[in-house]
Parts: C-alpha cells; sequence; structure tokens
C-alpha cells in the first residue's frame, strides 16, 4: 500500500438543507492517478471540491498527506494542490500565454517581478498540452479540445504534486478525451503528481487509473483497483444498470457493455 | 363585486381629497353645491372650479391612462419591469416641447403640451423597438437599459438647449418631472378625448392582445396577425401615454406600480385588468400628489417626484423576484 | 506598449487642443510664452481660466475611467459600471443630502460614504439564493437604486432655496465649470492613493476574473480580494464625484473604448487604458460643453450624456446580437 494523499473523515457535505455526501470516509493514494465515478447528482463534483477547501464541510475533515486542510495557509495549499474547475469561461480575448500565466501566482510575491522559473513552467506546462504553438492566440479562437488543453495548462503551470481536475473531457469528442486523459498521465508518471479527476465515462476511468472510487446515491460503493470497483454487483448498485464487465481488448482493463 | 365596490370607494375619497385639501379647505357640501349651483361671486366655487377640477381632471386621465398603457405593455412583452417612463416617454415628451419651444419660438403651455404629444410617441416607439420589442424578446434587461440610454440622451440635450437658451428652470422641471400643478393652463378636453379613444383600443384589442402574450407562434395559431396587435396595442399605448405626459407632465413608474396591483384584484382578464388599472391609476396619482402637497406645505413636492420615490423601490422588488430563466 | 504611447499622444493632444479653443483662441506658441513667462494673456487661461478645468477633467475622467473597469472585469460584464449600477448617482444624493441638511463635510467623504451605501445596498438586494442570472439581477437593481437616489435628490431639491437648487440642479448634471487647482490638488491626491491600492489589488482582479474557483484553487481568499476591489472601485467614483459631480458614461466607456485602442487584455493594461481613456473623453466633453455654445459652459455631464447613450445603445444591441441579455 501506497502513502496516503488526500483523506476524508466521517466527512459531509451539502448545500443549505440538502445533504449531498454522508459521513464518507476515504482515502486516495498518493502519487497515482485516482478518477471518481458515479451517476448524476452523487456528489462527486461536491467532494472534488470538497478536498480542495473550495467549500466547507458541513461536519467531518479533509487532509492533504496527513495536514488538515483547513490549517493550511490559502497560498500555501495553492502551491502544493491545484483545482480545475468545470467549463471555466475564459475572459474575452486573452491569448493562451497569458491564461496560462495567471497560473503562476501562488509563486510569486506581491511585487515580485516574472521570475525565469515562472517562465521555464509556463513553457514546459504549454508543451506538455502541445500548445507551444498556439501560445499567442487567442483562447476564444481555439477549438474546444484545445480551449480545454489551455485550462489544463494553467493548473499544470501552478506546478503543485497534488492535480485535482472536475470532469476534464467533458464536451470533447473522444480523440481530445484520450489526449487529455493521457498527458495527465504522463504528468503523473514523469513528476509523481497525484492526479485526482472526475470523470463519467467508466471505459476511460477503467484505462487511465490506477485507483478508483465509485459512488452511488447513498454514498460508497467501492474503493481501489480498477478491477475490484468496476464489478457487475458494483455497477448495478451505483448506477442500477445491467452491465456485463469484460476485460478490455486492447489494455485488458475492465471494459463496462450495458446489458 | 367587492373588490369593485372597494376600488370606487378609494378613488371616491381621492377624488374628495383633491377637491378638499388646498390653501382653502373646502367642505364636502360646498363640493357639490360648486357643481350644482355653481356661484361665480363665491371663492371657494371659483377655486374649485377653475384650480381643484382641472386638477383633478389631469390626475383622472394620466393615471387612468398611464395605468391601463402599463398594463398592455406588461401584457405586451410579458415583461414586469416594462413601463411607459422606462420607455422614455418623460424625456420624450421634454425634448419635443423643449426643441418645438425653440424652433418655433412659442412657449406659451397649450403648444407645449401639444408637442409633448408626438416626442412621447416616438420615444416610446424608439425604445421599444430598440430593445427588442418587435422581435418579441423586450426582456426587462433590456428594456430597461435602452431607455436609460434614451432617456439620459435626450435630457442631456434637453438641459443643453435650456441651459443654451437661458429658459426658465421652471418649464424645464415640468417636463423634467412632472406636477399637476396649474394643469388649467393645459389642453385637458383635447386630451381627455384621445386618452379615451387610446382606452377603447386597448379594451378592443385585449383579447388579442391576451393570445399574442401566448407566444407569437401560439397566437397564429389562435387565428390573429401577431403584427396587427402589436402596432395596435403601441398606438393605444402612445395615445394614452401621450395625453398623460401633456396634461401632467412626465410621471415615472406609475405604469410599473399599478399592474402587479390590478392583476391581485382582477385575476387573469385583460379587460378586467384593464378597468382596474385605470381606477388604481388614477387613485394612486391622487394620493401621491396629495401627498407631496401636504409633506412640504405649503411648499409642494411635484407628483411624478412622488411616484418615483414610491416606483424605483417597487421597480427593485419587482427585478429580485424575476424567476431565473424568464426572458431576459 | 505602442498602444498605450498612442493613448498618451491623444491624451496630451486633447489638452492641447481644449487650452486652445475657447473664447479667447490662443496659438501653441502663445501657450508656450505664457507657461515660460508667466505673463499675458495665455498665463492667465492657463493659470486661472482653462487649466484648473481641464486638470480636474482628465483626473476625474481617470478615476471613473479605472473604477468602471474594475467592475466590468470583477462581474465579467461591459455593462457593470458604477454609473448604470447608481454608485455614483448614490454619491450625488449625499453631497446633495449633505448640501440639504447643511452638513459641513467634506464633499470626498460624504460622495464616498453615498457611494459605499449605494454599493451596499445593490449587493444586499440583488442578493439571491439561486445564483442563476445573478449578474442581470445586480444591474436592474442596480438601475432601480439610480432611479430612487435620483428621484430622492429631486425631493431633496425642493426643499432649496431657488438659487441653491439651480446650483445642485447643475452640480447633479455633472459639471467642471469655475474649477480651481484645489479641486486639481484633491482629485489627483485621490487618485494617486487609490490607483497604488487598484495596482496592488490587479493580480487578485486577474484570478477572479477566471471564476471563483479556479481563483481560490490558486490561492486567493476570494471573498476579502473582492470586497477589497469592490472598495476600491467606488471610492475612485466618489473621488470622481466629489469634484465633478456624477458625470454619467465616462466610467462606461472609458474601458471598451481604451481597450479598443490599446489592444489589452490583461487587467493591469486594461485599468491603464481605462484610466488615460477616460481622461481624454472627459477632456473632449469639456472642451464640447465649453465651445458648443459660444459664451456658456454647459454642464460636462450634459457632453457624456449625449456621447454615452448611443454607446450604450450600441452595446445592447451588441449584446443582443450575441444573446447575452
Amino acid at each position: 500500500m501506497t502513502a496516503t494523499a488526500l483523506k476524508t473523515e466521517l466527512l459531509t457535505l451539502g448545500y443549505r438543507d440538502r445533504i449531498v455526501i454522508q459521513d464518507l470516509t476515504l482515502e486516495l493514494p498518493d502519487g497515482k492517478v485516482t478518477s471518481i465515478l458515479g451517476p448524476n447528482g452523487c456528489g462527486k463534483s461536491t467532494l472534488l471540491k470538497a478536498m480542495a477547501r473550495l467549500i466547507q464541510p458541513l461536519s467531518g475533515h479533509v487532509s492533504l498527506a496527513g495536514e488538515e486542510i483547513l490549517k493550511i495557509e490559502t497560498r500555501a495549499l495553492a502551491r502544493r494542490l491545484a483545482i480545475l474547475p468545470q467549463a471555466s469561461k475564459a475572459p474575452e480575448g486573452i491569448t493562451v500565454a497569458d491564461l496560462v500565466k495567471r497560473g503562476r501566482t501562488p509563486w510569486r510575491g506581491l511585487l515580485a517581478p516574472w521570475s525565469e522559473a515562472d517562465a521555464e513552467a509556463c513553457e514546459r506546462a504549454l508543451r506538455e498540452v502541445g500548445l507551444a504553438d498556439l501560445a499567442e492566440r487567442a483562447v476564444d479562437e481555439l477549438s474546444g479540445g484545445q480551449r480545454q488543453r489551455a485550462w489544463i495548462a494553467l493548473v499544470l503551470a501552478q506546478d503543485t504534486p497534488y492535480l485535482l481536475l472536475d470532469e476534464p473531457t467533458t464536451w470533447l469528442d473522444l480523440t481530445h478525451q484520450l489526449e487529455v486523459l493521457s498527458l495527465l498521465r504522463e504528468r503523473n508518471r514523469a513528476h509523481g503528481t497525484t492526479v485526482v479527476t472526475v470523470l463519467h465515462d467508466l471505459n476511460l476511468a477503467a484505462r487511465f487509473s490506477d485507483h478508483l472510487v465509485l459512488l452511488g446515491r447513498d454514498g460508497l460503493v467501492e474503493t481501489g483497483a480498477p478491477e475490484k470497483v468496476l464489478t457487475e454487483a458494483n455497477l448495478e448498485k451505483a448506477f442500477g444498470l445491467k452491465a456485463l464487465v469484460i476485460p478490455d481488448p486492447v489494455t485488458g482493463t475492465p471494459m463496462v457493455v450495458p446489458r | 363585486m367587492k373588490q369593485t365596490i372597494g376600488l370606487c370607494i378609494i378613488l371616491l375619497i381621492a377624488i374628495a381629497l383633491t377637491l378638499g385639501i388646498g390653501v382653502r379647505d373646502v367642505t364636502l357640501m360646498d363640493m357639490l353645491q360648486a357643481f350644482i349651483a355653481f356661484d361665480p361671486t363665491n371663492p371657494v366655487h371659483v377655486v374649485i372650479h377653475s384650480v381643484r377640477t382641472p386638477r383633478l381632471v389631469a390626475a383622472l386621465v394620466a393615471g387612468a391612462g398611464l395605468g391601463m398603457a402599463g398594463t398592455v405593455i406588461q401584457s405586451l412583452t410579458r415583461n414586469p419591469l416594462a413601463d411607459p417612463g422606462i420607455l422614455g416617454v418623460n424625456s420624450g415628451a421634454a425634448f419635443a416641447v423643449v426643441v418645438g419651444a425653440l424652433l418655433t419660438g412659442r412657449s406659451d403651455s397649450g403648444w407645449m403640451s401639444a408637442m409633448a404629444f408626438p416626442g412621447a410617441a416616438l420615444a416610446a416607439i424608439s425604445v421599444f423597438m430598440l430593445g427588442g420589442g418587435a422581435r418579441g424578446q423586450a426582456g426587462p434587461v433590456r428594456l430597461a437599459l435602452a431607455g436609460t440610454a434614451l432617456n439620459a440622451l435626450l435630457l442631456s440635450l434637453v438641459s443643453a438647449i435650456v441651459l443654451a437658451r437661458n429658459e426658465t428652470l421652471e418649464i424645464f422641471r415640468f417636463w423634467v418631472t412632472g406636477s399637476l400643478a396649474q394643469a388649467d393652463v393645459r389642453p385637458l378636453a383635447g386630451m381627455s378625448v384621445t386618452a379615451a379613444i387610446g382606452a377603447a383600443l386597448a379594451l378592443l384589442l385585449a383579447p388579442r392582445i391576451e393570445a399574442l402574450s401566448l407566444g407569437s407562434a401560439l397566437a397564429r395559431g389562435l387565428g390573429t396577425k401577431p403584427a396587427r396587435i402589436q402596432f395596435g396595442a403601441l398606438l393605444a399605448v402612445t395615445l394614452m401615454t401621450g395625453s398623460a405626459v401633456a396634461v401632467a407632465g412626465p410621471i415615472a413608474f406609475l405604469g410599473l406600480l399599478v399592474p402587479p396591483l390590478a392583476r391581485r384584484v382582477a385575476g387573469h382578464a385583460l379587460r378586467r385588468e384593464l378597468l382596474a388599472s385605470a381606477v388604481i391609476g388614477a387613485s394612486i396619482l391622487l394620493y401621491a400628489d396629495t401627498a407631496g402637497r401636504l409633506i412640504l406645505a405649503p411648499s409642494e413636492i411635484r407628483v411624478g417626484i412622488m411616484t418615483a420615490l414610491i416606483g424605483a423601490p417597487m421597480f427593485i422588488f419587482i427585478a429580485r423576484r424575476l424567476r431565473p430563466g424568464a426572458s431576459t | 506598449m505602442r498602444g498605450g504611447l498612442v493613448l498618451i499622444g491623444l491624451l496630451l493632444a486633447s489638452v492641447l487642443l481644449s487650452l486652445m479653443i475657447g473664447q479667447v483662441m490662443l496659438s501653441p506658441v502663445q501657450l508656450w510664452t505664457g507657461l515660460m513667462t508667466g505673463t499675458g494673456p495665455a498665463s492667465l487661461t492657463l493659470r486661472v481660466l482653462r487649466g484648473p478645468g481641464i486638470a480636474t477633467a482628465a483626473g476625474v475622467g481617470a478615476v471613473l475611467g479605472v473604477s468602471g473597469t474594475i467592475f466590468q472585469i470583477l462581474l465579467r460584464n461591459p455593462l457593470a459600471a458604477p454609473d448604470i449600477m447608481g454608485f455614483m448617482s448614490g454619491a450625488g444624493l449625499a453631497v446633495i443630502c449633505g448640501i440639504a441638511f447643511g452638513l459641513s463635510l467634506p464633499l470626498p467623504l460624504l460622495a464616498a460614504v453615498g457611494g459605499l451605501l449605494a454599493a451596499v445596498a445593490v449587493a444586499m438586494l440583488s442578493y439571491r439564493r439561486d445564483a442563476a442570472q445573478a449578474g442581470l439581477t445586480l444591474i436592474l437593481v442596480g438601475l432601480g437604486i439610480g432611479f430612487f437616489t435620483s428621484a430622492a435628490s429631486s425631493f431633496l431639491l425642493t426643499r432649496l432655496s431657488p438659487q441653491d437648487a439651480s446650483d445642485a440642479q447643475r452640480w447633479l448634471s455633472g459639471s467642471l465649470a469655475a474649477r480651481n487647482w484645489g479641486h486639481v490638488t484633491q482629485v489627483f491626491g485621490l487618485a494617486a492613493i487609490l490607483f497604488v491600492i487598484t495596482a496592488l489589488q490587479v493580480r487578485a482582479l486577474a484570478l477572479l476574473e477566471l471564476g471563483d474557483d479556479l481563483a481560490t484553487g490558486l490561492g486567493t481568499r476570494i471573498r476579502r480580494a473582492r470586497y477589497g476591489l469592490i472598495a476600491t472601485g467606488v471610492l475612485l467614483a466618489a473621488a470622481g464625484v466629489a469634484v465633478a459631480g456624477p458625470v454619467p458614461f465616462v466610467a462606461l466607456m472609458a474601458g471598451p473604448l481604451g481597450m479598443k485602442i490599446t489592444g489589452a487584455r490583461q487587467p493591469g493594461g486594461r485599468l491603464f487604458s481605462a484610466a488615460v481613456t477616460g481622461a481624454i473623453v472627459t477632456v473632449l466633453a469639456d472642451l464640447a460643453a465649453r465651445s458648443v455654445v459660444p459664451g456658456l459652459q454647459l454642464p460636462v455631464g450634459v457632453m457624456t450624456g449625449i456621447l454615452g447613450a448611443p454607446y450604450l445603445l450600441w452595446l445592447l444591441a451588441r449584446e443582443m446580437e450575441a444573446g447575452d441579455l
């Protein structure tokens, strides 16, 4: 068993009177790619937001590498953990390079000039997402896949050991989905970055993740390696879906085929 | 039925207050006598005849006209923030008056009131068009902003002209915020008839406007011709607001205040709503005017300021309640 | 960068033009001699007649431009400006209150209090549980507050003597007549302080522009940052109102216009170009207000109204095309 990156203890989340997640205790492994799966409205995104401290839990807590997340200073946290929310809208007319630069904010002092390290991190991020050639183009002019990669470059430039992404593949066609997920896994393999994503596509999640968290309407169904999580019984429990699980003919990871 | 009687009583009290309160207090008996057996040597009768009755008539024409116009516009656009004042009637009238006075050199009240009419109409139609009304998209934000923009433009031009020509500030002030004072010098008879024609047109078209407010596709399905009804309804609105402005100056927000109240009293039947709007509009204007005369007596607060002070909070209240996703 | 120089060139040209044109026409040479020797008619024009008014116009335009742009970036809406959202008429109302009730407080303080109160009122009244359409509600409520404060100002005018009322009316439409170097010092002093405060917040503004969640993820305390920016924006608007009255539409126009000229996309660049463009617009509007009718100084607000209203209409038409409204 590897070390624990993010841990939730008896975490209860919700908005006003509506409880979304109740007493969830969960451990996500360090240096791995984890995907959170589950039906619409099960609280996947809410859970991710709580892990990034975007929302306050009603009770329980989240810890990052053993430290309680609420006690970490805002900027210090931003240097360790990056979050890309769902469907962000770029300011009108901003260029890719300018957008990515803003990812360096947590590393810059109030009056500090733009440093060599900042420039390097941005260039690296742009290279990793394959947008180095388009750096001076306006974000609005890009295709959907390129735009999403520009946003991912922003959080890559943030240069954190933990990277959280909320549905990074929504609105993308299959080719771009594969592209985005492989670049996240490359980041993980090359830098040991812990990646946590919320995903919809079970088969892609199984392909690209080391660890899965399957949520159902009534909370956690199963967590662990893809083979352990994506079973016919678990899918029935989480989605109410009757499905056949067979090995993916290409990768051998579990593949879900609805009956 | 009970509500109808209630409304009538409210209006009658307002009328009595308007006739009765002033520098010279008048009793109910005096009022009756002044109308039944007019005595030109009795100063009380003279006051009632020459000062207070014109004021009353002006308020009735303006109040009923603006109330009904507001209800028509709101049903037509399905926009609870639509109001003749927001449509730029105020500034359109002011602009036309000042330009008219500038071009012709005449500044008597009758002439100026006549000029106010086309100005109000043109402004209302422009804002309606600019706000996307013709395409059935006159959402609250658009209409309000288009009106604000046109108001700002016209009022800037008006103050430029007024300051340049050194006309008295008093004329300017009347055409910026309405007042019922000195209503006797305004063309009451002609404007009453005009407003009545507008009201009749609105009542006539009411069922068609109701059909149109369901959306133009459905309205076509119900056998109406949307463009023609829109034109008719706008004409009615113009006739009523134009005459209101001509007799009372620009009165803001009355068209915003009245429709929700009318709907509460009359339910969702446009003809009944229109009748209720007329009574409610006239009552509100009369009470606002009376209050304006009493608060800082002996000086008088223009009724246009009074309605704006009540109406602006109402605007905010309605804006807050707009449902997200409702046509914007 | 080049755009910035073009803008500054335009500003200098408008100031020069404005100094030259008036009841007495002056050539650049005369102005130069006047400036150098301190004597002659040009010197009087510079020191007393036109100089202070033009400098005030530039200062007022700059603070209003920056104020409008802060709100436009923060709310990501080109319609969000202190004049549209009622902050400026709130500031105006406070000043009229001061006059009507004989309060002897400094105008900037009154204007700031009025502007902040209006902003608080708008924020509180437009708060709703469902975040949907929050931007539109904000603008509508702002318009409503504007309507109310204007009505209240008219109400208070009734209480004043005819002479005071006429002065106050003039002030309410935004006037730069009879400004002296005291006004100039005041607006530039406040501008200097507030621009430094703004500069310190530019980075937070750039992050808030990306959306709350991402901004938090990048280490911003969003609530604090947003309140700070709103307060700065309102105070900037109040600084302008205090010397020139609620001059309409400069705050609305300056940002987008400046962006067109310089092509600036980043908040820092946008704020800079808004400041310079605001100054240009106000100086030119003041020039027009002085010279359209010979022998008469119109309130500068009249001219910005005539310029700004068509812009607002155009903006509406464009937003409608884009389907954003």
